[in-house]
């Protein structure tokens, strides 16, 4: 059991470090996507499956808010997956329990927010250019776990925090 | 820190080092030497019997409060 712990370190390292270029490649691509459907508006919006059509003005301008809105969730994603990249180094030389960490949880919850604020905006945006002749199906829907998951991180972040101080004075018992 | 650890002054009385005492009792020199120079947050009940015990004395002995003036804010 104990074995396999340094193991998880690495994975979950090589994991993060995967997901961070892959968020930026995402990035990009929304970015690409977002100048392409500039350029050449109707050839980008058919592949993206929205027929154009007289009114489908306010589809074409719903879809760019939600890859704008995609784009501002990238430093988000980036911020979070870079904290728990650090908190892993701090396990990895052995002094995770210090309060940069608890400081560190506490962002990422914070970050964690912001994207389900984002998610919700997007969820908004699809509700308010869609129509039944022009749907923007996005497949967006709320849940709950992601918002319990926000909770939490606060939470942990303020045991963290206290445990954190509990371990500084220990340290300083003789 | 107002809280004086007076070890130096017992273990002079006592003819001990601090090496002596820190094999005595069993801590550490390094947590000894924390305790010595004021720098510990706190002293385990435990720590404080084990060197009443090797020093043959009382903790009012070994720890002392020295009021010290806080600067007021103007």
């Amino acid at each position: 059991m104990t074995k396999s712990y340094p193991n998880t370190l690495t994975l979950s390292r090589r994991v993060l470090r995967v997901l961070t270029k892959l968020n930026l490649l995402m990035g990009a691509l929304i970015l690409a996507l977002l100048i392409a459907s500039l350029i050449a508006e109707s050839w980008v919006m058919r592949a993206l499956g929205a027929r154009p059509a007289p009114g489908n003005s306010m589809l074409f301008v719903g879809m760019r808010l939600i890859m704008v809105i995609g784009l501002c969730g990238v430093p988000i994603v980036h911020l979070i997956l870079a904290r728990l990249l650090t908190i892993i180094e701090t396990v990895s030389v052995g002094n995770p329990f210090v309060v940069a960490n608890a400081v560190r949880l506490r962002t990422i919850a914070w970050a964690m927010l912001g994207l389900e604020l984002t998610h919700f905006a997007v969820g908004t945006v699809a509700a308010l250019v869609s129509t039944t002749a022009a749907p923007l199906n996005i497949g967006w829907g709320f849940s709950l776990t992601r918002w319990l998951a926000v909770l939490m991180l606060f939470v942990l972040a303020q045991v963290f925090e206290q445990g954190a101080r509990m371990r500084e004075d220990l340290e300083g018992t003789v | 820190m107002p809280i004086i650890v007076n070890v130096d002054e017992m273990l002079h009385e006592r003819r001990m080092t601090l090496t002596e005492l820190s094999e005595k009792i069993g801590i550490t020199l390094a947590n000894l030497s924390i305790l010595k120079t004021g720098k510990a947050r706190a002293v385990r009940f435990s720590t404080l019997e084990a060197i009443c015990e090797a020093l043959q004395c009382q903790p009012g002995d070994l720890l002392e409060f020295r009021h010290t003036q806080k600067k007021e804010a103007i």
